[in-house]
């Protein structure tokens, strides 16, 4: 159970990375690499916050704000620099490394000790079901700890995704959204497409590097290595979404890129759980997405071949 | 008023590729003039349109507009002063997005863009009243993605979106030449009704003689990046679609010549 209840946790946790990894991929068509710097940076600066006795409200707030600077700079990479989408991504993903480490001091900052937001998770728990005993589920034993952080972390990724729902909506968020449909057009209604697509790149990765943060104060400890395939697994989570949904309307996509990030955890803990190999998993994520892009192209020519219409969308 | 002084702009100087697109071209527009582009293939005629809107930034020469200095703005800062319709109907919308937030959009055109609703009750009853003018039925599909409609249907909403606010100047790049016939004749006339309401100043790129002579107070016809004919007040009066299409026979036939002289030339000497 605790293990269905890790997976759920994380699931949710990570569905803030497929969040961000949509804004940037789906929204902008940009494949921004500069989310497995930002994962880590995230978790680095809550991290080396939490240690030193800040809120740990406070430090997901810092989080968020390092990924965004982050991202902003990829987009000025790209944007005014003319740098190639993917080159500036890895530059700017590179270079964090080294950040990275120079903000923790090393490469593991261990978080048991300090009051981050599991402790609050753990709170909120005794207070919502009035006990700080371990919960009976339907026959299950659950620590007010996880219950808790599942409780929070689900709170924190509706919450999160419901704003950036209404900010699609605003004026500046649908000039965002054209600025990834047809640049020519709305730069012709006056938008500065830079701006937009640097904002929005900072946008992006300002949520992942939040969900950076969450999940090292989830596990315990901020790792240097933590980003590593976290943008193919945030792609992954928003093809299973969309897949889910069939339809392009943003809000159902953006729900499904969620209940997406969580099913793919989920099966990920039943694979692992059945004996696969951990060192596999980055690889079997990987043969995931190339199977999820080349897939309707295949299924597109097969069906043509035999005379149908075209269908399918592309990836 | 917009005023154009002798702008130059040369593609990839100095390589074989070099391409004088635009010669020291001068024109100058009051407000409420409709000034006709027409040339052959390569003449310069959109070029002279994208230095006006700012698709690049003119090599030499002087652009002004109501007053202002443009030339050495960026496209999106001159879009507070133009609006535009190009010449593929799959430029001018965004195609994942619905007919009203396409709308909104243009209604922000110039405008600071902050965190209000992009569609609040008052746009959204105005859009239904603006469309509905347009006579295609959209005003019942303003949720529908723009990506589900024809091209005629698409230039439609685009002209109605260059137009929302009253631009200083209004820019349409062959709007119609991807358009069949039927939807080519319903756009045009849409565009001769919006100019003619809000007394628009425009500039119209057109291959089409018959829209040159139908349209417009004034005609400018291009080749080789340099106006050679400029047919306004009364010599645009009793200009025929066959006039112009005369002048185009005598500007291919100079050429021709100088080809065929060349060859001679170099058959005798080389």
């Amino acid at each position: 159970m605790s293990l269905f209840l890790g997976a759920l946790t994380i699931g949710l946790i990570l569905s803030l990375l497929a969040l961000g990894v949509y804004m940037s991929f789906r929204v902008f068509k940009f494949p921004d690499i500069t989310a497995e710097g930002s994962v880590t940076f995230g978790a680095a600066v809550s991290a080396v916050l939490l240690v030193q006795g800040m809120d740990p409200g406070i430090s997901l707030l810092a989080a968020f704000a390092a990924g965004a600077v982050a991202g902003a700079v990829t987009g000025i990479l790209h944007t005014k620099c003319k740098i190639n989408e993917l080159l500036a991504g890895i530059l700017v993903m590179t270079a964090l490394y080294s950040v990275n480490l120079h903000v923790m001091g090393k490469s593991n900052i261990p978080l048991v000790d300090a009051k981050s937001t599991s402790t609050v998770a753990e709170k909120i728990g005794a207070w919502i079901f009035g006990q700080t005993t371990d919960l009976n589920w339907f026959g299950w034993e659950v620590s007010i700890r996880d219950a808790g952080m599942l409780i929070s972390m689900f709170a924190v990724v509706a919450a999160a995704a419901f704003i950036l729902l209404m900010f699609f909506q605003t004026n500046l968020g649908t000039a965002i959204r054209a600025t990834g449909d047809n640049p020519q057009m709305i730069r012709a209604l006056g938008v500065d497409v830079d701006i937009m697509m640097i904002l929005g790149l900072a946008i992006s990765n300002g949520l992942i590097a939040l969900a950076g943060a969450l999940l090292a104060q989830y596990q315990g400890f901020a790792d240097v290595q933590m980003g590593i395939g976290m943008m193919v697994w945030g792609l992954a989570s928003v093809i299973i979404g969309e897949a889910l949904v069939g339809s392009n309307k943003q809000g159902l996509v953006v729900t499904g890129t969620v209940i997406g990030s969580v099913l793919f955890r989920l099966l990920v803990a039943i694979a692992l759980r059945w004996g696969l190999n951990p060192n596999d998993l980055k690889l079997i994520t990987a043969l995931f997405v190339f199977a999820a892009l080349v897939g309707p192209t295949i299924g597109r020519s097969f069906m043509n071949k035999r005379g149908n219409q075209p269908s399918g969308r592309t990836v | 008023m917009l005023e154009i002084t002798n702008i130059s702009k040369t593609f990839h100087p100095g390589s074989v590729n070099e391409v004088f697109a635009l010669q020291n071209v001068s024109v100058t527009l009051n407000d409420g003039d409709f000034l006709i582009i027409i040339g052959t293939n390569g003449s310069g005629k959109s070029t002279l349109l994208n230095a006006v809107a700012g698709s690049f930034i003119t090599d030499s020469g002087k652009i002004s507009l109501s007053g202002h200095d443009i030339t050495k703005w960026p496209e999106h800062k001159r879009a507070s002063l133009i609006g535009r319709v190009f010449q593929n109907p799959f430029s001018g919308t965004a195609p994942t997005m619905t007919i009203a937030e396409n709308l909104s959009l243009a209604a922000k055109r110039g405008k600071p863009r902050g965190f209000n609703w992009a569609l609040d009750k008052q746009l959204q009853s105005e859009l239904r009243d603006r469309i509905r003018t347009l006579n295609m039925g959209l005003e019942d599909r303003l949720g529908n993605a723009i990506g589900s409609l024809s091209g005629g249907q698409r230039q439609a909403l685009t002209l109605l979106m260059a137009s929302w606010l009253k631009p200083d100047l209004l820019l349409l790049d062959e709007h119609t030449a991807a358009l069949d016939p039927k939807s080519a004749d319903q756009v045009i006339r849409l565009t001769k009704e919006i100019i003619e309401r809000d007394r628009l100043t425009t500039l119209m790129v057109t291959h089409s003689m018959q829209q040159a002579v139908h349209l417009g107070n004034r005609i400018i016809m291009m080749h080789k990046g340099q106006i050679i004919h400029d047919y306004k007040g009364s010599t645009r009066q009793g200009v025929r679609s066959e006039d112009l299409l005369h002048r185009f026979e005598e500007v291919r036939r100079r050429e021709q010549v100088d080809v065929r002289v060349a060859e001679l030339l170099q058959r005798m000497y080389v």
